[in-house]
Order: structure tokens, then C-alpha cells, then sequence
């Protein structure tokens, strides 16, 4: 079955058990279970009742900077007013993870939304009926955009001390020319957080956060009796389209002032469907730059610069990015050094250093993707962004599978193609000024 | 009984096998199991008695040069035409990794490896352990790691505070020695030095082998092989008393090449087995979110750089167990207000009893507890540290009863029995000093 075949065939067993009204059991390994929510929307189940803690995940395609792409921000705002607004029961979202236990982690994506609540096995179900009362039945209110705000803020200046993430929504800014990837995720000003107002928030919680776009992911030691819990929604609908991002025609490279420095490397690359060069980029970005084993890692001098290298392939609905961002000092050598690594691997890689390379990245795969945590944002991520059967860590799953029938000469062919001459982005340190900050 | 169902009524623990252990079957050496069929992955940890205790005060660094020694042993692989590879590198080539960690009694391997691949990297790891290459060429080798590693660990002022305190509040001299080594010392030692700490303790008796994972991959009889890797006999501990200071301060200062300044109290606390755990459990979750609580910003609900600048860490898999009280000057605008708020509210703690419910409290330890044992690696680790210091290696049931159990006298009692004189370390950056 070719590729393309088996992307079809996944999509249909998708789209199949997304719409059934009871649950059934997904063609994978593992005992993961997929079924539609009492109200809209959809879960996914991957019980492990040999731990204590329960990951739940609540994922929805959101456009990062509103629905006219005009209102950075915004998706931040509604994500993180919706888990401060009081509940009927008068406590928040956040105040009662809080109070059982457990952490709450919002992460706000250019085109997609993920909350996440780790909590002690025990109080799973408390927790999925309020994560989805908060959301699939928004009360924002002042107080809560008040809150939001004061977040944004602080996250914001955080930001400008963090060359990785700072490199990356530049280097979305130069290499998408329209869509939400050409936004940063949080307000990058004073005036703008502030001309953010609650009615905005509240309008567009309710558009993005519907039940009918939501996917529930339930992980660790936790089962789909759960679900019952939720007795939130009101959606008869189906997930919005992917919020997908149009490529810049001739990206160009850019020189920003900025509070540390930094250097941003990006390259265009191939979107969700085509599994089989989005898992070869994501192996270049294992045996390149993992912690500690990667090859331009340990290449790295320790003992003269503390140059840090961090490099991915992110999978996105389409196109997905390869993203390298050099921080520390000597940056300018760790460029060289990334690029003259690149070179080498437009060529093939010897049989044996290619075989151990892939067993390498199927355990780091594995280790991964081991935690309730990690499983349920990973089911959650490439569930909203097109494919939840190629979603890492399942074994003997789609990912799996096609990590394991790359070749030596077809992981160089996707490097000729997609990782050729990146945008680059020079993130320069200049001394800070009073009233600079948002 | 009568606990268990306090503690479900509370609703703290959940449903979770107990591991299952063996001593009959591996000679002296006790093997714990944890099936998890969901995991992709088999986790081993191999504990041996052959740590900083044993090490005389001139031989620092010579249990982690052994267990260097031991990750790069030339191992033939399996299949033909394969030439020999380090151990460490074996284990990478077949989809898995190993490492180690020299504890005050014992070193600690963890391998961790896809499950298809479990019986052949337990066997690559049974015959390097069985018989590890002291040439001078991969000693060599081992020691070079071991210094560039040093260097490494010299810039985590974090690590450089916990050594200098961990020195200090060793009962064995010894067994507060960096567990590393330094440079200067692995300078002193050499193959033949490694060879017979290798012989004279790498035995059998007091080895524990906890396993973790998809068990269903390990062949039968494999655990026990690695078991039998080693000679039967039991070890003893070099003793090395330690003379009783008398200076007036209990303030340790060092610097080194960081940016800035990491203030860090360490006081003592009970170990697993004792009746004080579960309250210092919920003790030491209480101080964590009250730090947190002081130093985020006000009203943000995410976490900050103020909010992980300072921290509490119950290190109960210690021997002796301790409590530390962190604050990282680099995140935090005023890290010596931060630092005595933190004392501060130890004290308190210790002068009075909790007003109030203690039931959230308690919820964030159990939570906290809960998340941190996820990994294949703290699990086995975990199971082996309660089967060695209780006899159970059931941790998840116990720490969640103890915590369960825990009534605020009990919280006011353990503060006030563990947390009266802390002893302090300030990592500081060069050319700084504490007025500073």
C-alpha cells in the first residue's frame, strides 16, 4: 500500500469512529479507544491502569490572531480566560485542578489550541466535567479577560528573553506570507493586549472552543467510562477545517533587535499527508540535534561556547517547518557548523551509521511518548492537525511503520528537497529602554 | 485496612498493581517486576552495592570510574560481521540507552530499550557487567568522560550547592564525597585501582534489579541472568567517621563560572520507612507552593520564570534523606527577600500548626507524587528505593496512604522535629561575595 493509500484508508477510519454514536475500538496496537462526546465532539482513550495519574487534553483548530487574522492575541486570551472563569460551582478550572492535586498547561498554537490538566487518577472525573464546562460553555467575563491579560503580559516580556521561541514566531513571520502562522501567539504590545476587549473574547471563545470542535484525550489510569462526565455541548456539527498558513512566495531573511541573541534557520516542508518525508525530516532532526546524541550536539565545543542548537520538524496540516534556532554565545560558528551538517546529509548516510541512527530514533520516539502527559498532547496535536493514526509513540502504529521503511537514500532525497537554503533570522541584543517592555 | 479505607474515602488513591518481587530465584540479589503492556519500552534499573561508601577518602571517583568503565566495554553484538562496540554504544545502535548514578551506597545502571529489542540489550549488558575491560586504553577513556563531565556539572550551581551540603550532612565522610570524583582525584587512579574495587564489590547479595515495561519481551530467566552476572558474597561499607564541626555558621560559600547567585538550605528529613514521610510529603508540598505562590507574580496563572525560581525538594531516596530549599538569583529580582521568606516560613511552620484543612495540601502532594512516578525510570527507581528501605516495593500505595494519613499535628510535628537549623550553601558567581 502505498503511502498515499494508507493516508486514505486512515483518514476514512478517522472520520469514521469520529462520527459514530458509540465507542469502538481503533485500528492500533494499543488499546486505545475513539468515540464521539454525549454533546459534540469527539475522544480519544488510551488507558494504563498500572500508574496513578489520569492526562486529560482538550484540543481545538483556533486561529491564533482571531477569525479575521487581524487580532493577535486573541486565541491566548479566550484559552486562558476560559480556565480562570468561575464555574457554576464557583471555582475555576484552574483553582480546582489546582485544589485536587494537578497542574494545568495551556498551550496556544498559531492554528490550534490545547489544554492539558495532570491530575491524580482519582479525580479524572471531576476534571473532565469542569475542563469541559469551561470550555464548551464559556462565562468569561471581565475579571477573567483582566486576569488573561495580566498573563499575557508577563508571558510576553518572558518571551523576549528566550531567543528559541522568539526566533520562531519570527521565523514564521518571514517564511508564511498570509494566515495565522504569520502571528505570534501573544499580544506583542501594551496597546494591542488592552484594545483586546472582553466582548471579543467571549465571541471568540464560543465560536472556538464549541464541543463539535474539541477532541477529548484521556490518558494514564483513567477508561472511556469517563466520558460520561461530560455533561457540557450543544454541537451537532463537525471540527472546523485545519486554519492552514500560505507559504511566502520569496521569503527573505531579516535582522531584528531584540533583549538577547539569536539566530533562526527555517525551511518550508512537507504537510501531515505526506507521512513518509514528514517522519524522514523529523529522523534529520533527531540525528542532528537531540540532546546530547545528536551529531551537531556533541559536535559542539562545550568547553569554548555555550552555543545551545535546537532543531525540529513540526508537523503541521500543511506545509509543516523544520526550525533550527541557535542561542548562547558563538552563534555565528553553530550556524556554520548546522549548515555544513546539512550538507553532508544531502548524501547518503552509510548503511550500519543509518540503521543504528533509526533504531536510535525509534527509542527516543518511545521514550518520548511514555508519560500520560506526553501521549495525550500527542493524540490531541495530530488529531486537530489531520491524522491521528500517524501519531507518534503507538506501537506498530502508522509513525512507526514508516520510520521504519526509511532508506539511507530516501531520507537524503527529502533533505535535497526540502532543507536547501533556509530564511534566515539574526535576532540581535540591544540594551533595553525604559517603557520598552508590553 | 482501617488506613486503606481512610484513604479512599478521601479519594487519593487509585486502583494501581503492586510490583511484584523475587529474592528466591536470583541468589541473593532481589529482583522487582512492574508489568506495563501499554508501555513501547522495557526499564531496568540495576543497583549494586558498590557506591561512595565503599570508596576510601582517597579513592573519589573510583565507583564512577567502575561504572564508566562498564559503559564503554567493548560488546560483540549478536550478529555476524558486527564488530565490537562500547557498551553505551551497542545499546544506542539496538534502539535504547543506559546510564548511571553513583548513590552514597550504591551505583545505579538504567537501561531503557525498545521492547523488541530487550533480550538482546539485557544480554550485551549481562556480559559487560560480568566481565568489564579494565585496559588502560577504555579506563583511560572513562576517566576522560568523568572530568568532562565534572566540568559540565560545575556550572549547575544547583549541583554545586547539593554536593557541598550533601558533604556536610554526611554521617560517612565518604559518602559525601562528590560522586564523580574530582579531576584531581581520578588523576590518582588507575586500571588496577578500578579492577579491584570491581572485584571487591560488584557481588550478588544486596544487588536489586527492578523492571519496568512490556516484561512480557524480557525471556524468562534474563532478569535472573543479570542477577547472576555477578559473584555471590556480600560487601561492606568503608567506614569513615566523620570529625563533629564546631564552627559557629552553618553557611557553606563557593564560587564558580554562573551568572548568578543560588541561594540553597538543606535540612534533614525522614527516609521512606519512617512514620514522619507521608507528613513530610505533605510538609514539603506546602513549602513548594507557598514559595511558588510568593514569588509569582501576582494574579498570572501560568507558570513564570518567578514562579520556577525557587523550590522545595524532598530528596526521600537519599540516604540520609534530606529537605532543600532552593532559590535561583537569576529569575527572581531580590533572591536574598526571597530566600529569608522561604526560612521564614519554615519556621512558621515549625512555631505552629497548620490552621485550616490540610486536604488540598495533601491533594498536592499525592498529585505531585502521582505525576513525578510516570517514566519507566522513576518507576523502577522508585520501586527499588521502597524494597530496599521498607520491604515493599509497592511505592504508589504507600506514599498515597501515608499521605492520606497525615493530620496537620502530624505536619506540625514533623517541622518541628526536622526543620529547626537548616544548613545553608550560596553558589556565587566569581568575583561576588555575599554582601554583594
Amino acid at each position: 500500500m502505498t503511502a498515499r493509500a494508507a493516508l486514505v484508508a486512515g483518514l476514512l477510519a478517522v472520520a469514521a469512529s469520529l462520527t459514530a454514536l458509540t465507542p469502538v475500538r481503533a485500528a492500533m496496537a494499543r488499546d486505545i479507544g475513539m468515540g464521539s462526546l454525549p454533546r459534540g465532539g469527539s475522544y480519544i482513550v488510551d488507558p494504563d491502569p498500572t500508574i496513578a495519574s489520569a492526562a486529560i487534553g482538550l484540543w481545538f483548530r483556533a486561529p491564533g490572531a482571531g477569525y479575521d487574522n487581524a487580532t493577535p492575541g486573541l486565541s491566548n486570551l479566550a484559552a486562558t480566560a476560559a480556565a480562570v472563569a468561575p464555574l457554576a460551582s464557583g471555582k475555576s478550572l484552574y483553582a480546582l485542578v489546582h485544589s485536587l492535586g494537578g497542574q494545568v498547561n495551556i498551550a496556544v498554537y498559531p492554528d490550534i489550541v490545547g489544554i492539558g490538566a495532570v491530575v491524580p487518577a482519582s479525580a479524572s472525573r471531576r476534571v473532565i466535567a469542569a475542563i469541559t464546562a469551561a470550555y464548551f460553555a464559556p462565562s468569561i467575563d471581565d475579571t477573567a479577560v483582566k486576569t488573561a491579560r495580566a498573563n499575557a503580559a508577563v508571558l510576553g516580556v518572558q518571551q523576549r528573553y528566550q531567543s528559541d521561541q522568539t526566533l520562531h514566531d519570527l521565523l514564521f513571520k518571514q517564511i508564511f506570507a498570509s494566515g495565522p502562522a504569520v502571528y505570534p501567539a501573544l499580544p506583542t504590545s501594551i496597546t494591542q493586549l488592552t484594545s483586546i476587549t472582553t466582548a471579543q473574547v467571549r465571541s471568540f471563545a464560543q465560536r472556538a472552543f464549541r464541543s463539535e470542535n474539541a477532541v477529548l484525550t484521556l490518558t494514564g489510569n483513567v477508561d472511556a467510562s469517563s466520558v460520561s462526565a461530560v455533561t457540557d455541548g450543544s454541537g451537532t456539527g463537525a471540527m472546523d477545517q485545519p486554519y492552514d498558513s500560505t507559504p511566502a512566495p520569496n521569503p527573505a531573511a531579516a535582522t531584528v533587535s531584540g533583549a538577547v541573541d539569536g539566530v533562526g534557520l527555517a525551511w518550508i516542508g512537507p504537510p501531515i499527508s505526506d507521512q513518509r518525508a514528514a517522519t524522514a525530516l523529523d529522523f534529520v532532526a533527531d540525528y542532528l540535534f537531540r540532546e546530547t546524541t545528536g551529531v551537531v550536539w556533541r559536535g559542539l565545543d562545550t568547553a569554548k561556547s555555550d552555543a545551545l542548537v535546537l532543531g525540529q520538524f513540526i508537523t503541521l496540516h500543511d506545509p509543516g517547518v523544520m526550525v533550527v534556532t541557535i542561542g548562547g554565545d558563538h552563534e555565528k560558528q553553530a550556524e556554520k557548523q548546522v549548515l555544513d551538517t546539512l550538507e553532508t546529509m544531502r548524501q547518503p548516510l552509510d548503511k550500519k551509521t543509518f540503521e543504528a541512527a533509526r533504531e536510535a530514533f525509534l527509542y527516543h520516539v518511545a521514550t518520548d511518548t511514555q508519560t500520560p502527559q506526553q501521549r495525550a498532547d500527542n493524540f490531541g496535536w495530530y488529531t486537530v492537525e489531520g491524522n491521528l493514526q500517524y501519531a507518534p509513540g503507538i506501537s506498530d502504529g502508522a509513525y512507526n511503520q514508516v520510520a521504519r521503511s526509511l532508506d539511507p537514500e530516501y531520507v537524503a532525497s527529502v533533505v535535497r528537497r526540502y532543507l536547501d537554503k533556509p530564511i534566515v533570522v539574526d535576532l540581535i541584543a540591544v540594551p533595553a529602554q525604559k517603557g520598552s517592555t508590553p | 485496612m482501617r488506613f486503606a479505607a481512610l484513604a479512599l474515602a478521601i479519594g487519593l488513591i487509585a486502583a494501581v498493581p503492586s510490583p511484584s518481587q523475587d529474592t528466591a530465584a536470583a541468589g541473593g540479589a532481589t529482583i522487582v517486576r512492574q508489568a506495563d503492556n501499554n508501555a513501547s519500552l522495557v526499564g531496568v534499573a540495576l543497583v549494586v552495592r558498590a557506591g561512595l561508601d565503599r570508596q576510601t577518602m582517597r579513592q573519589n571517583g573510583l565507583a564512577a570510574l567502575v561504572a564508566e568503565t562498564i559503559l564503554r566495554t567493548p560488546v560483540t553484538q549478536a550478529q555476524n560481521g558486527v564488530p565490537a562496540a562500547a557498551l553505551q554504544d551497542a545499546i544506542a545502535a539496538h534502539g535504547g540507552s543506559i546510564r548511571f548514578t553513583v548513590d552514597p551506597s550504591d551505583v545505579r545502571f538504567y537501561v531503557e530499550v525498545l521492547a523488541e529489542d530487550a533480550p538482546a540489550v539485557l544480554d550485551l549488558l549481562r556480559t559487560a557487567i560480568a566481565a568489564p575491560d579494565f585496559s588502560s586504553a577504555t579506563v583511560r577513556d572513562a576517566r576522560a568522560a568523568l572530568v568532562r563531565e565534572i566540568a559540565q556539572t560545575q556550572q549547575v550551581a544547583l549541583q554545586v550547592g547539593l554536593d557541598m551540603l550533601n558533604a556536610a550532612s554526611s554521617g560517612q565522610a565518604n559518602a559525601g564525597l562528590p560522586e564523580l570524583g574530582t579531576p584531581a582525584s581520578l588523576a590518582q587512579i588507575f586500571a588496577p585501582d578500578a579492577k579491584a574495587f570491581y572485584h571487591a564489590y560488584y557481588r550478588r547479595t544486596g544487588m536489586l534489579i527492578s523492571a519496568a515495561g512490556r516484561l512480557d519481551a524480557v525471556p524468562n530467566g534474563a532478569l535472573e541472568a543479570l542477577a547472576s552476572a555477578l559473584p555471590a558474597g556480600a560487601t561492606s561499607p568503608v567506614t569513615v567517621h566523620v570529625a563533629s564541626l564546631h564552627g559557629t555558621t552553618r553557611e557553606i560559600i563557593a564560587h564558580r563560572d554562573i551568572s548568578s547567585p543560588w541561594l540553597i538550605a538543606q535540612y534533614p528529613a525522614p527516609s521512606v520507612e519512617s512514620r514522619d514521610f507521608g507528613p513530610m510529603l505533605v510538609l514539603a508540598a506546602f513549602v513548594r507552593r507557598t514559595l511558588s505562590d510568593i514569588a509569582q507574580v501576582p494574579g498570572v496563572v501560568t507558570p513564570t520564570f518567578a514562579s520556577r525560581s525557587v523550590g522545595a525538594v524532598y530528596a526521600y531516596d537519599r540516604t540520609p534523606a534530606n529537605l532543600v530549599l532552593y532559590v535561583n538569583g537569576g529569575l527572581i529580582g531580590d533572591p536574598s527577600r526571597a530566600f529569608a521568606t522561604a526560612l521564614s516560613v519554615v519556621n512558621v511552620l515549625a512555631a505552629a500548626k497548620l490552621q485550616g484543612s490540610i486536604e488540598e495540601v495533601k491533594a498536592e502532594a499525592a498529585g505531585d507524587f502521582a505525576s513525578d512516578a510516570t517514566t519507566l525510570e522513576t518507576r523502577t527507581w522508585l520501586a527499588a528505593v521502597f524494597q530496599r528501605e521498607s520491604a515493599s516495593p509497592d511505592f504508589i500505595e504507600r506514599a498515597l496512604r501515608a499521605i492520606a494519613a497525615t493530620t496537620p499535628d502530624d505536619v506540625q510535628r514533623v517541622a518541628r522535629t526536622y526543620l529547626g537549623n537548616p544548613t545553608i550553601a550560596l553558589v556565587l558567581p566569581r568575583g561576588t561575595n555575599v554582601q554583594d
